[in-house]
């Protein structure tokens, strides 16, 4: 049952014992995180959005500890720690990428873990690799991807809330849309908006790609299908420009993914909405046989055959994938792991799916949408709205 | 793009002058990779395997998709010094510099195993016997030390932390630029600043604003904060959905990229007519603090005498750093917070310094400047009124 809104104590908990019974299953004896996103998973600290190196040097960072109650947190950002975590569990910064901050980090880690513990991490800078010797480190990332694949209730509930948040303002951006206004103008409206309705962070510079009507007049790519996305600017939209719009915001940590087709200054036309209703029969068909068990390339094989044999998906991509603290995570079907893996992937109930299949017709454009649905333990559960303006509505 | 982009609809935008005026971005870049190769050079480096942002950006050049936060090391960007040449993780051209050739690109991978295979094809990498990384995971260490069979894995900020640090007259430029979007931003946040408005709707128009302009990443969004006149007087970072008091005094912190370099830049306001009394005392207080660090932002100083200005100045320790380097985005060092005493200022180093205080039954009062060390004195890139 998922709750209409998270109770967020309770979800921190639950992701944290996760971690701790994912520990066990490794043979860990805890975790050091560095990455922005796992550090929100794993301590449920909020931090403002920060660029690239602003987030590096600024970083927040997390210590799980085998068998302790709470998570450790090393932030400048104190007001974004949550509320139940303990004064002795919240700590001052540390500076993992400055030779500089390797006494404090080495100091509080010897506080956690004696020498020789075997700590699973998500990076190393060298700093750290030269400053923290004594450890036996091994790569974080099979102990995270267990933990965040399945989703709580609440997880689910934050994520169709950052959805409900993204949605609300593309509907301000979409009647935004017309002749002679710009890329970045759609931006403006929509992160304004956004963040006016509740948004914790945005994620992703938003999206809004023309796609040229060949594949050959789009920009060159290496595999020599479609590239997408590509990064807004100051480009104007003109009549008729087919649009493949892409953005995802933060709530209370959990990302969005909003993903739809637009036309500047007209409605579709019959060949195009023949387009939008072919992407519909393909995500239909996935949503037809999606339930626990069912595996990914089962998924992957019904998209081909509804759209007669052709990959519904950019060579680069994926049929569908995960969200959750990151905008793209596990489960990921139809992507260069190959279809052994594919076949591996067996959807469980708290598994979240972006499905987001691409309908080309090369001379006409085409059609791109996302759907984002929660497995259940029966079926599935719609997380993204239903409306697909201007091209109309499904459900 | 190389070597023109095949979607002519990238060009159908404004941002340049006929007579390119403006910054010359190929000099730019140019400059950038000599002085990247000159530092593989020196330091005995023969190939370097990139992934933070500003490292990918300094060598690349290339007009990457913004994101926010920090992800795991990954090989984005690779300079091979025997070839002399930039490779870059991109599926396409736009937004690549015609510098790199289509060839030099290689695509993205979930499949760890299929990037391997990608960056195997680089000529010159696999024969590399030193590789200079910004960063490892457990899992990239064992592959990338699989791929260059037997090479030593070190580490690159000697050859990109020294490139970057001091900044070329184009890179200054660029951040004169984007301290102007920060200016701009500041007197749209003066403007719609008033009691009841919440600092999430400061932030939204915030955004609005410098997206606008055509920036539309910014460096942070802890861009305001109110700070109470009454109980305690914390920094905070994060929006909050709470009006503004009347009389609160309001920090606006808005920074900005241009072309990824970025600026910093803070002032403190009153929220409607009535400042709180003692609030002209902390200004000039916040003032005095913001004069006496500029004052030591000079060659040959160190962080020590950062410090000892601050206190100097009646200060005691600060919650946030007082100094910290900028370019493509924030750099080393980081003076403040206990780290960064030995930190050596060099001119054409560029850097946000900031004066926080705060007064319990007052409030608090921010000052924040990006400036560049000349010969002799610190120079603000960005100029605003003070309180």
């Amino acid at each position: 049952m998922i709750p209409g809104l998270p109770d967020l104590v309770r979800m921190r908990r639950e992701r944290f014992d996760r971690l701790q019974e994912q520990l066990s299953v490794g043979g860990l004896d805890g975790l050091v995180l560095l990455g922005s996103s796992a550090v929100t998973y794993a301590t449920g600290a909020a931090m403002p959005a920060q660029d690239g190196d602003r987030a590096a040097l600024f970083r927040a960072v997390a210590v799980v500890v085998a068998g302790e109650s709470a998570p450790h947190l090393y932030t400048l950002f104190a007001d974004g720690a949550p509320t139940e975590l303990h004064e002795d569990h919240l700590h001052g910064p540390l500076f993992p990428d400055l030779d500089d901050g390797m006494d404090q980090f080495a100091k509080a880690l010897s506080g956690h873990f004696s020498i020789g513990a075997r700590i699973g991490i998500d990076h190393q800078s060298h700093a750290m690799l030269r400053g923290l010797s004594g450890y036996d480190w091994v790569d974080a990332s099979g102990v995270m991807g267990a933990a965040k694949i399945v989703k709580t209730p609440d997880e689910v509930a934050c994520i169709r809330q950052a959805q409900l948040l993204n949605e609300l303002a593309m509907v301000d951006a979409l009647r935004a849309l017309r002749p002679g206004v710009r890329q970045i103008d759609l931006s403006a409206v929509f992160l304004r908006r956004v963040f006016e309705l509740g948004a914790s962070a945005g994620g992703i510079d938003p999206i809004w790609q023309v796609m040229a009507p060949y594949r050959e007049l789009g920009p060159w790519t290496l595999h020599g299908d479609l590239a997408y996305p590509t990064v807004t600017t100051d480009r104007f939209l003109r009549y008729g420009d087919v649009i493949w719009v892409d953005a995802g915001i933060i709530w209370e940590g959990y990302a969005s993914d909003y993903g739809r087709t637009w036309i500047v200054g007209a409605n579709p036309n019959t060949q195009q909405l023949g387009q939008f209703r072919r992407w519909r029969s393909v995500v239909d068909a996935c949503l037809d046989i999606l339930k626990p068990g069912a595996s990914g390339l089962q998924l992957a094989r019904v998209a081909i055959e509804a759209n007669d044999g052709v990959r519904p998906w950019i060579e680069h991509f994926y049929l569908a994938h995960g969200v959750g603290t990151d905008s793209a995570e596990m489960p990921l079907i139809g992507t260069d792991f190959g279809e052994g893996f594919d076949e591996q992937l067996i959807m469980q109930p708290g598994m979240v799916a972006v499905f987001e299949p691409v309908i080309w017709e090369d001379g006409a454009a085409g059609y791109r949408s996302e759907d984002i649905v929660a497995v259940t333990d029966t079926g599935w559960v719609k997380l993204s709205g239903s409306t697909y303006d201007p091209y109309g509505f499904a459900a | 793009m190389s070597p023109v982009p095949r979607d002519r609809g990238v060009l159908v935008g404004m941002m340049s002058l006929e007579d390119d005026a403006r910054v010359d971005f190929s000099l730019l870049r140019a400059e950038r990779r000599a002085k990247v190769f000159s530092g593989m050079e020196i330091h005995g480096l023969d190939a370097l395997m990139l992934g933070g942002a500003g490292d990918v950006h300094y060598v690349s050049g290339a007009r990457q998709l913004g994101r926010a936060g920090v992800l795991p090391f990954a090989p984005v960007a690779v300079v091979v010094g025997e070839t002399g040449r930039v490779h870059l993780l991109s599926t396409w051209d736009e937004g690549v510099p015609p510098e790199i050739a289509r060839e030099e690109l290689y695509g993205l991978s979930w499949n760890p195993a299929n990037l391997m295979a990608a960056l195997a094809n680089i000529p010159g990498l696999r024969d590399s016997r030193r590789v200079g990384t910004d960063g490892l995971t457990p899992m990239f260490a064992r592959l990338i030390a699989e791929l260059v069979d037997g090479g030593e894995l070190v580490d690159a900020a000697p050859v990109m932390a020294t490139a970057r640090r001091i900044k070329t007259p184009d890179e200054i430029t660029c951040l004169d630029v984007a301290s102007a979007i920060a200016e701009s931003a500041l007197s749209a946040l003066e403007d719609a600043l008033r009691p009841g408005i919440t600092e999430r709707e400061l932030l939204g128009i915030y955004y609005e604003h410098v997206v606008r302009l055509g920036a539309p990443t910014p460096p942070s969004e802890s861009v305001c904060f109110a700070t109470p006149s009454r109980g305690p007087v914390r920094y905070r970072h994060l929006a909050l959905d709470r009006p503004v008091g009347d009389g609160e005094l309001v920090v606006l912190a808005p920074g900005a990229l241009y072309a990824g370099y970025e600026a910093a830049l803070a002032r403190t306001r009153v929220a409607g007519r009535s400042a709180p009394p003692g609030a002209g005392d902390l200004a000039s207080q916040c003032g005095r603090g913001m004069d006496a660090l500029l004052a030591v932002c000079r060659p040959g100083n160190t962080g020590a005498e950062l410090y000892r200005a601050w206190e100097g100045s009646g200060n005691s320790d600060s919650p946030v750093p007082l100094a910290h380097g900028l370019g493509l985005g924030a750099e080393p060092p980081v003076i403040g917070l206990g780290r960064g005493s030995d930190a050596v200022l060099e001119e054409g180093m560029v850097l946000s310094v900031q004066s926080w205080v705060a007064e319990e039954g007052v409030g608090g009062c921010l000052e924040r400047a990006a400036v560049v060390i000349e010969s002799g004195r610190a120079s603000a890139l960005t100029r605003y009124g003070r309180l």
